[in-house]
């Protein structure tokens, strides 16, 4: 069948002058800072290599306590690629972590979360929150000391949250310790639970995103130059930067494969120098600075609470920010995120030197 | 003799270091011929990566010069033939 006729085939059955009409009108302003209209859709470019290296993978892994350690080994070891693989599957998920962070920092500084793109905001802070806990579930699937360690600290430090603290980590641990029950767990939220949330969150939010056109900054409204058509032009130069992203991942999934440690031992002590991974440093450099003890009170119980209040103020900043809303220069929250941006890349340089 | 006992000790220390060394798994085909195959396909990679860039970028010129030159938008008016 010829290439002509499958489309007459298909436009005979379903109208897609619409959607046609739509892609040749979307306009993408041309300003100062319009490279970081770039960042979403180089994490989704990402998200779209880690389910396809993920599925690879999900063939030969065993979500066993026995067996999960040799599976990898094995992967690594004797499957054709199977090193690649999961190399690519690592640094993927690293750097479509960093790309996230970039994108929601950028969306912070420039207050694009303003008035009527609230929504996008807050999918897209949750879709941050489910890639790190892609992050900390796939870390465990490795099930090697380190990773244990990881995962003991992480779901150990939700438990100190107050009334719900208990819950969540018997939630996450499926018992009182990281056991083989977690590993399932673990397993069950890292290749269905979460993949199909984050699918129908990236859905919901590139349509918010097409609903709502593209934001621009508050600083560059006056300043704007004229729109490119997004299609075919933007297009074509996501398709440039998709392809230097893919270069990277590819160098560093070759030059940089994951090390894999001992397998763990619930009983043998955490390995000495232990570290989360990159995108939890911040976390992990707050709670050392608080004291055991302050005023009575456990300090990690108290650095959790004042952390989760971060958090939720980050989350809802749109809701706060009235004057953005109303069109307004709002100089305290240009400060607030500043100091948002400067506390997790400072934190996160000082996790990774100390 | 006392040459013989000293080789001896010295080969036993050196195989007690290496019986206690942790056996390091390698995540990256450790013989030369596989490791110089994979760093040829990257550079090769790479090469397929900056050709298709200079592709798209051609085609993305041409473009940029039919919309400034506003040839690209659909006349209205133009006769169809049946």
């Amino acid at each position: 069948m010829s290439y002509q006729r499958l489309k007459d085939w298909f436009e005979e059955r379903y109208d897609i002058e619409p959607l046609r009409v739509f892609a040749k009108h979307k306009l993408v302003p041309r300003h100062k800072y319009e490279i970081l209209y770039y960042t979403g859709g180089i994490a989704m470019f990402l998200f779209i290599i880690q389910f396809i290296t993920g599925i690879v993978l999900a063939f030969y892994y065993v979500p066993h306590h026995e067996f999960a350690y040799k599976s990898i080994i094995e992967i690594v070891t004797k499957l054709n690629m199977g090193w690649f693989f999961r190399s690519l599957h690592h640094w993927g998920a690293q750097l479509a972590i960093l790309a996230l962070f970039i994108h929601a920092f950028s969306t912070l500084l420039l207050k694009s979360y303003r008035k009527p793109r609230e929504l996008l905001w807050l999918t897209g802070i949750v879709l941050l929150g489910i890639s790190i806990f892609f992050g900390l579930s796939g870390y465990l699937m490795l099930w090697d000391e380190r990773a244990f360690a990881a995962v003991r600290v992480a779901t150990g430090g939700a438990g100190n949250l107050p009334l719900i603290g208990n819950f969540i980590k018997s939630f996450l641990r499926g018992g009182i310790d990281v056991t083989g029950e977690t590993l399932i767990r673990f397993y069950a939220f890292h290749v269905s639970l979460l993949p199909l949330v984050t699918m129908i969150l990236i859905g919901f939010h590139v349509f918010l995103v097409q609903y709502h056109g593209m934001s621009i900054p508050l600083s560059q409204e006056k300043k704007v130059h004229g729109y490119t058509p997004f299609f075919p032009n933007l297009l074509y130069k996501d398709l440039i930067i998709w392809l230097i992203v893919l270069g990277i991942m590819v160098t560093f999934a070759t030059l940089l494969p994951p090390e894999i440690g001992k397998k763990a031992d619930p009983l043998a002590p955490a390995p000495e120098n232990i570290k989360p991974e990159w995108y939890f440093l911040f976390l992990f450099q707050t709670l050392k600075f608080f004291p055991g003890e302050i005023m009575g009170l456990n300090g990690e119980t108290i650095a959790i609470i004042l952390i989760s209040c971060g958090i939720f103020f980050f989350f809802l900043i749109p809701f706060f920010d009235r004057k953005s809303s109303r069109g307004e220069k709002s100089v305290l929250f240009t400060w607030i995120g500043v100091l948002y941006t400067l506390y997790f890349i400072i934190m996160t340089i000082i996790g990774f030197l100390s | 003799m006392k040459r013989i006992i000293l080789v001896l000790v010295s080969l036993l220390m050196n195989a007690g270091i290496l019986l206690a060394q942790e056996t390091k798994i390698d995540v990256f085909p450790a013989a030369p011929y596989d490791r110089f195959i994979i760093y040829q396909t990257l550079a090769i990679f790479w090469v397929g990566i900056i050709g298709l860039i200079i592709i798209i970028r051609m085609k993305l010129k041409e473009i940029e010069r039919i919309q400034s030159l506003g040839i690209d938008k659909e006349d209205k008016d133009t006769p169809l033939l049946d």
